[in-house]
């Protein structure tokens, strides 16, 4: 790096010594205002001025024939070749910027003014100055009803991308995610590469992509080489990242005991003898705790040796400062070199991104590396050949405990009891410690993810009859890795000085995963672009496109390693041997078209098609035409439209129709087959593979279809200060390729599925902008607030459960809603009890179902004298009702834009509306004791939970179990009282920067230097947090997605992060 | 020229299309032809079937519901009202109904279409013509043995069914079609049985993982009893007639292995310890375990019985009572409950002098583990009589699923147990046959008397409080003697049913007899005082646990008692009531399922 600086300041410094000329003017708008504050800049050189307060500027160039490029914000920049004037004064037109400017479509681009679907555009903006793992965690929230649901914080956590909602109960769905012009993972694009990133929302503006657009498309498009010099742009930044929450638990040992014993007592009726399977209790053991509490004694010992020679544990340690790093620090080092000439361009990218992990053992270290490298070459005046070529890696090291095998939250909850510290006075691990924290001590356990690709496209563009007609084919090869690597081994504990027993014995493995992908895919399109008799503008647009996608996976597993540290299968000697193997190919084939047609820019109509084959369906239905419309009235550009442009710049009106199949489907769907794997019973003195019989195939199934019709309105004012856009939809999912009605269990298998189900999904998204400046201090200050809102709801309008059980699906259903009971409070004393209806049906006791004073009641809301669910069917559902909704509702963002005097300051507020969340069985970070007897607990539980003494608590009586045992009230009967209010705002980045000044920055030979601070997530609000501030918001989901597969244990999560970064960018 | 390069494209463009074949044929999974086509698919294929055998964890929870043992809660299907046909599954039930319902999830169909879907294929001679067919005829057995110990699970379970050979279509008139009555499911499992015999070419097999000839004889012979004891006693069925075909059935089956297996009763670690290693020991015992679920570490294959029955919370806390001990003869093969003062005898007397299998099911006497004297833990325990038998000593393996010791399916001792049985059922037991069978299995025990006559003498104790009903001495002797030897092996539930004494599991829960309140008992005599009884306030009374057994605790019913309040036998969860109603010897076809085929009717009762 530094042998580029210093490389780059030669080539720089030259032109610095010539003959001046000195030129001096006013820059003002078209109506003669002054402008003040706008740049002038002497093309080529690093030589730059503000205009002052009146407008006025002075400069000096080096020779007449020398270009002054006039520049301000809001206004179409100007250049003016000096010529000997030595005045010129500039009169800048104000730039309509929203009908100048341009988005990517499908297959080209559009003058937004044009647009007729709906399609939304960020550009690099939005990213900028940002922090992020990986482009997707970027995106969340950045554009209305792009839903982008993070289910927890890792670094390599990348959903897929979600437009307007649920899509299909069926098959599922997501939106395509096209790189430059090529389905491709956005997770491995480097952020800085992007140049825009286009949301085709509608059917109309995805169906050019056919059957894979049914959910919607998100283009990502990567800068280009810049026009002119060469340049180069070095950015560097250090991030230091730590947790949003950590669960503030009791960390007192006796506390702990006290109130473990008390819970496991009320659920049990017995008193424990082990704290779960890592510690003796008794009654002495908690006296002796209470007597070291009231009465310490200098003798007292976190560990003491009993007569049996065992550890007896008096510690009070808290698991979550062991587990997490004070704050983790990351760096991320950018270089971008661009240029061109008139017959070639290139750009050359790369980038370097480490964040140390979170963990302070074991540490989850992330990093990510990616090159690109685009070039063109103008072969002829009419052909263009480009390429564009990248190659990203990542990797991620995900620690584990081989203990219990789930994530380390849960283990912590389980078995971190703060009564055991992490070591022994011999400084062998406790068996505590060894199921969580203590084996990420031991450091040898855990997953490295590997993910690498190489791409390539090399396409050509060819103009004809002044570029009225256009040819471009492409070609994209893209291979890849993806390499996971597991390893297991025992770790050493101790429960009596100088025996080491170990945990995991059963494992002692090491699996090797290996995925490779190769995908290519190659486009030809041409397109028809003229005006036609002044007034009737015409675009079409005819291509063709292939694509195959072959996926390989081999996996083996061995156990036996020869010691500890071995890294290498080839080093594993034990004789559990798994291997298996996946393969999967699909190819698509379509062609399609666009025709667009405006008249005097007044009436425009689109019209898209595809014809499109994909070898996931059966022959019969291998082919699909799947056409669609749109069309806009710009009724601004009506004569009849009087409206000054001051107040009505624009005004446009849209409405699009489209219907499309929903190719996202598995490949193989309508075919036989018989699946080999392995046994989980030792047979003849191994675990064999098996097969077993198909699944049934079902006769004549066909694809599902996804119809949207689209509304939209698009208002400039105040000119062109006010902007506003809003689309409203309605998206019916038919034929969704779902379980069919329910045989008699006889059958024996799963009934075959079919095109059973539809599903209507409504919504709409609106964003508002304000910009505009105003002087302060003889300098401008420019800002911009933006606004969007968006939301959306889908409810089931067809599905076979007739007697619309709730246990599925049913007719009616609104997707998210939470069904439960109404909570009246809790019992006053036995009359209460013996007077309210019966709730035997859930347990707050093991073995009675009798209920004490303090106990939750529930609202007898049918007056049934009996509190139940009925049949569990709609129309017959006792007292169970809907009490709220898990879905996002009301998304928004706020964006706040500001600069003066080079600095500028930026917010990005994001949050949602309305969701409510159940805590789910497991979920010990709500519920503590409540859950399992032997977990943390929370401090915000403490004198909160009723007592004689104190009957208005927010909890009930305290029993272990609630909220845990099948059958128990916090279990089964989700209830309004504790249905927590998840809305949220939170503060997802604050940006604060300074643009040195020109005239300092060139000194250096650099144009530009800027320095910034920036942070994410800074700040947080949910009602949530009247209750406890131990897990995230954002992160309430099931228990560590990308590890497990169980989905107990809501909120067991990696944390949500929150950063600040101080980062440099510098261009020459 | 344009228009050269123009055709040049569009002839690039045909090109890429002609290539384009989107038929794409899955290459990680297989055909059936494949499958059917060779051996080695057939033996692939078979390898699915054995999960229809019960696993390891299966095995040795079964008998949680059963008349011997005593439990955290009372089972809900001994609970008037609380066991219905909605409930059956029902995911709200608690995590041992599994377990209640003797290792068999219920009205569950899926593993009977795949054995269908292979018996069918296997069968279709356009698929199998390269398969030699003596070959083919063996997985055909394997698969036929697997479809009769599925169908006999139903039986048990529910009588009549309706008997399914093939795998079902969508439109198959069967799924609304009538349960078909119980004879003739059971002929169809004894020709399957028969076959199976017949047709399985392995005869042994080292690792008693895979269905041999004998492990197919040794099942007829249970399924056999089964059925010719339950239409015996049930006579409501009609079918006394054909009881006495079934038991010839059950006693040749048996005979079979007696004669022809090389199986034998297991002795090489003598009367303290042969017993209890068939349950212990890493890899079945080989003389004596016919069919086991093989654990294995180095291929991580555990269970969890050390796990489950010793710990307060994941198991529920199974022990024996008091009335069952009580049936252990002493050493010298008389009945235990013709000592005087018997009922009275404290826990570490009663214990001494028994039957050898005592000390090697219960914590008792010197069990220890790692050398460190173990009593019974009232930690764990709501008796006294805390089981080891499928536990093993080191505590390591309390805490998880870490077991690696064998759990057998199908044993020896069993045969000879039917083999008993059916005789003395048929009335053709003769001493000979008394001395090969339960004399063979009471001398492994150390039992020194009466190994070579049948008995002769009727004992009261199992008669009054167990079989009221028997008068044959032979008969009711073989029913004391397959508790104890079978016990925990998940048998009793439906030796209770076909024996038409359900009534049994209403016994009440007894412990070990306390003579007086706070004095602290030191049951296994190592000098530690391991358990007192209190009322009111807990005292001090130097021992490991301090049981409250005071009417009230906390306003409510105490759930530990003594019978006579401040002395007796102790008693567990008498305020939880048992009920047992002839219904009770069928579970009831689900609601769900009648609602959709009311052709299935419901059993009687439900």
């Amino acid at each position: 790096m530094k042998n580029i600086l210093l490389l780059l300041f030669f080539l720089t410094s030259t032109s610095l010594y010539a003959q001046r000329i000195t030129v001096n003017g006013t820059v003002t708008d078209i109506k003669g205002n002054a402008l003040p504050g706008a740049t002038v800049q002497v093309r080529g050189t690093n030589v730059g001025v503000l205009t002052d307060g009146s407008g006025k500027y002075s400069v000096d160039v080096p020779e007449p024939s020398a270009v002054i490029a006039f520049s301000f914000v809001g206004f179409v920049p100007k250049e003016i070749v000096v010529q000997n004037q030595t005045t010129i004064n500039v009169a800048l037109t104000e730039d309509i910027q929203g009908l100048q400017e341009v988005v990517v479509v499908g297959y080209g681009t559009q003058k937004k003014a044009n647009l007729t679907g709906a399609v939304d555009q960020v550009t690099s903006e939005a990213l900028e100055n940002r922090t992020m793992s990986n482009l997707t965690q970027g995106l969340k929230g950045v554009v209305p009803n792009l839903n982008i649901k993070l289910l927890d914080g890792k670094p390599n956590q990348a959903p897929e991308y979600n437009i307007r909602g649920e899509t299909s109960i069926g098959q599922g769905g997501s939106a395509l995610v096209l790189i430059d012009g090529v389905e491709g993972d956005p997770a491995m694009v480097n952020p800085n590469d992007i140049a825009s990133i286009s949301v085709l929302k509608d059917a109309a503006s995805a169906s050019i992509y056919g059957a894979r657009g049914a959910f919607g498309v998100v283009l990502i498009t990567t800068k280009n080489p810049s026009k002119g010099k060469t340049s180069i742009t070095y950015s560097s930044n250090l991030a230091l990242r730590k947790p949003v929450a950590v669960p503030d638990l009791v960390s007192d040992g006796y506390t702990f005991a006290k109130m473990f014993a008390e819970s496991f007592y009320n659920w049990e009726n017995t008193f424990p003898t082990a704290v779960n399977k890592t510690l003796k209790f008794s009654q002495a053991y908690l006296n002796e705790l209470e007597r070291r509490s009231t009465n310490p004694l200098p003798t007292d010992k976190e560990v003491e040796i009993d007569s049996n020679g065992n550890y007896v544990y008096y510690a009070s340690h808290d698991k979550y400062k062991e587990l997490y790093k004070d704050y983790a620090t990351g760096t991320e080092q950018n270089v971008s070199i661009s240029g061109s000439s008139d017959a070639a361009s290139f750009l050359l990218t790369g980038r370097l991104l480490s964040q140390a992990g979170i963990f302070r053992h074991n540490s989850d270290d992330y990093g990510m590396h990616n090159i690109r490298a685009k070039g063109a070459v103008q072969v002829f005046p009419w052909l263009r050949i480009e390429n564009n070529s990248e190659y990203s890696d990542m990797k991620y090291h995900n620690p584990l405990n081989v203990g219990e095998g789930s994530g380390i939250w849960r283990n912590i909850a389980d078995e971190g009891h703060v009564l055991a510290p992490m070591f022994n006075p011999d400084g062998t691990l406790t068996m505590s410690a060894a199921y969580n924290v203590g084996d990420f001590w031991y450091g040898r356990n855990g997953f490295d993810y590997v993910r690498r690709i190489i791409r390539s496209s090399s396409g050509f563009a060819a103009q004809f009859f002044e570029d009225k007609l256009r040819f471009k084919g492409d070609f994209t090869f893209r291979n890849t890795d993806y390499n996971e690597q597991r390893k297991q081994v025992p770790v050493p504990y101790s429960n009596k000085k100088d025996v080491i027993l170990y945990l995991g014995t059963t494992t002692n493995d090491l699996r090797e995963t290996i995925d490779v992908t190769k995908y290519l895919a190659t486009n030809f399109y041409t397109e028809y672009e003229n005006i036609l008799g002044g007034s009737h503008y015409l675009k079409v647009l005819l291509g063709y496109n292939y694509e195959q996608s072959t996926y390989k996976r081999l996996r083996t597993q061995r156990n036996g390693l020869i010691f500890v540290d071995a890294s290498n299968i080839n080093l594993a000697l034990g004789q559990s041997i798994t291997t298996s193997g996946d393969w999967d190919r699909w190819n698509i084939l379509g062609g399609f078209g666009r025709i667009n047609y405006s008249f005097k820019d007044r009436y425009l109509i689109e019209i898209n098609g595809r014809y499109d084959g994909s070898s996931k369906f059966p022959a019969r239905q291998r082919f699909a035409f799947f056409p669609s419309f749109s069309a806009g009235w710009r009724i601004s550009k009506e004569p009849f439209f009087k409206v000054s442009d001051k107040i009505i710049s624009d005004l446009k009106l849209r409405a699009s129709y489209g219907s499309l199949g929903n190719g996202n489907i598995d490949s193989y769907t309508y075919q036989e087959e018989l699946t080999i794997s392995q046994s989980g019973k030792v047979l003849n003195g191994v675990k064999p593979q098996d097969t077993s019989n198909p699944d049934v195939l079902p006769d004549g199934i066909t694809w599902e279809t996804a119809t949207t019709q689209n509304i939209g309105l698009d208002i400039s004012s105040i000119s062109d200060r006010l902007r506003f856009i809003g689309d409203a939809y309605i998206r019916n999912t038919t034929g969704m390729f779902t379980i069919g009605m329910t045989l008699p269990a006889i059958f024996g298998t799963d009934p075959p599925k079919g095109n059973y189900a539809d599903l209507k999904t409504t919504g709409w998204e609106m964003s508002l902008s304000w910009r505009d400046r105003f002087v302060v201090i003889a300098k401008p200050f420019n800002y911009e607030i933006r606004v969007t809102l968006a939301d959306n709801k889908a409810v089931i309008t067809k599905y076979n459960n007739p007697e619309k059980v709730l246990s599925d699906y049913y007719e009616g259903e609104v997707i998210g809603e939470i069904w439960g009971y109404i909570t009246e409070g809790f019992f006053i004393d036995s009359a209460d009890i013996a007077d309210h209806a019966d709730q035997r049906m859930f347990a707050n006791n093991s073995k009675s179902q009798i209920n004490q004073p303090g106990d939750i009641k529930l609202l007898d809301s049918d007056g049934s004298g009996k509190i139940d669910y009925g049949t569990d069917r709609i129309g017959d559902t006792g007292d169970k009702q809907i009490i709220g909704n898990s879905a996002a509702h009301y998304t928004y963002t706020i964006n706040l834009n500001s600069d003066w005097n080079n600095v500028f300051v930026s917010a990005f507020f994001q949050g949602v509306g309305k969701q409510e969340w159940w805590p789910r069985y497991e979920t010990s970070l709500f519920w503590g004791q409540y859950n399992r007897p032997y977990a943390g607990v929370p401090k915000w539980q403490l004198g909160n939970f009723w007592t004689p003494e104190n009957t208005d608590a927010y909890l009930p009586r305290y029993v272990s179990r609630l909220a845990n045992r099948e059958g128990a009230m916090l279990r089964e009967a989700p209830q309004t009282r504790y249905l927590q209010n998840i809305a949220y705002i939170r503060l997802k980045n604050f940006q604060i920067g300074y643009n040195l000044p020109t005239s300092l920055v060139s000194k250096i030979g650099a144009t530009n230097l800027k320095v910034y601070f920036s942070g994410e997530n800074l700040w947080t609000w949910s009602p949530l947090y009247k209750h406890t501030r131990d897990l995230d918001v954002e992160n309430t989901g099931p228990s560590d997605q990308l590890f497990t597969s169980s989905n107990a244990g809501d909120g067991y999560n990696y944390p949500m992060l929150k950063n600040v970064t101080f980062g440099l960018s510098v261009t020459f | 020229m344009v228009m050269k390069k123009i055709h040049w494209l569009l002839f690039t463009l045909t090109i890429l299309c002609v290539s384009c074949e989107l038929e794409q044929i899955p290459q990680a999974s297989i055909s059936k032809e494949a499958v059917f086509g060779d051996e080695k698919g057939l033996e692939l294929y078979t390898n699915s079937l054995y999960d229809i055998l019960p696993s390891a964890n299966d095995v040795h929870r079964a008998d949680c519901i059963s008349d011997y043992a005593s439990r955290r809660a009372a089972p809900a299907f001994l609970i008037s009202g609380a066991y219905t046909p909605t409930s059956v599954d029902d995911d709200s039930q608690s995590a041992y109904s599994v377990v209640e319902l003797g290792g068999d999830a219920g009205w569950t169909w899926e593993s009977l279409r795949n054995v269908n879907y292979f018996i069918v294929n296997c069968s279709n001679p356009e698929l199998t013509s390269k398969i030699p067919p003596d070959v083919r005829r063996h997985y055909l057995g394997v698969a036929k043995f697997f479809r009769a110990w599925f169908f006999f699970e139903k039986v048990k379970r529910y009588g009549d069914v309706p008997w399914i050979n093939k795998p079902l279509d969508v439109e198959d008139p069967i799924l609304y079609g009538p349960r078909d009555p119980r004879s003739l499911v059971m002929d169809s499992v004894l020709s399957d049985l028969n076959y199976a015999c017949q047709n399985i070419k392995t005869t042994t097999e080292g690792t008693r993982s895979l269905i041999t000839k004998y492990a197919a004889y040794a099942f007829k012979a249970r399924v056999c009893l089964f059925e010719g004891t339950f239409r015996k006693y049930h006579t409501e069925l009609g079918l006394t007639a054909s009881a006495n075909k079934w038991l010839t059935e059950a006693a040749d089956a048996a005979k079979k292995v007696m004669d022809e297996s090389g199986y034998k009763v297991y002795e090489g670690a003598g009367t303290t310890g042969s017993y209890r290693r068939i349950f212990t020991n890493p890899t079945p015992v080989n003389e004596e375990v016919i069919l086991a679920n093989i654990m294995n570490l180095s291929l991580a294959v555990t269970h969890n019985a050390n796990w489950v029955y010793t710990s307060s919370t994941t198991g529920i806390r199974f022990n024996f009572i008091r009335t069952f001990i009580n049936t252990y003869l002493k050493i010298d093969g008389t009945p235990f409950t013709e000592t005087p003062g018997y009922e009275t005898m404290l826990f570490k007397d009663e214990v001494k002098n028994r039957d050898k299998r005592l000390e090697q099911t219960i914590r008792m006497g010197s069990y220890n583990r790692l050398n460190v004297a173990t009593p019974p833990s009232f930690g764990y325990s709501y008796t006294g009589y805390q089981p080891i038998k499928w536990c093993l000593d080191d505590p390591y393996y309390d805490g998880g699923s870490l077991n690696i010791n064998s759990v057998s399916i199908l044993r020896y001792g069993e045969v000879l147990l039917n083999y008993a049985e059916a005789k003395a059922e048929l009335g053709t037991l003769t001493d000979a046959d008394w001395a090969l069978t339960i004399g063979k299995l009471r001398t492994r025990a150390g039992i020194t008397g009466g190994l070579t006559t049948k008995p002769t003498v009727v004992d009261s104790y199992l008669k009054t409080k167990y079989f009221p009903d028997i008068s044959d001495p032979v008969i009711l002797e073989i029913r004391r003697e397959r508790g104890i030897e079978m016990c925990m092996e998940g048998l009793r539930f439906y030796d209770l049913m076909r024996w038409k004494h359900g009534e049994l599991l209403t016994m009440e829960w007894n412990g070990i007899y306390v003579p007086e309140l706070v004095i602290p008992q030191d049951l296994n005599e190592d000098g530690v005082m391991d358990v007192a009884f209190y009322k009111e306030t807990a005292p001090s009374t130097g021992a490991t646990y301090n049981i409250d057994v005071s009417a009230l605790v906390g306003g409510k019913p105490n759930t530990f008692r003594l019978k006579n309040d401040t002395y007796g036998e102790l008693t567990w969860l008498n305020t939880i009531p048992r009920t047992w109603e002839q219904k009770n010897y069928y579970y009831p076809i689900p609601e769900a399922d009648r609602l959709m085929n009311p052709a299935l009717g419901q059993n009687t009762g439900w």
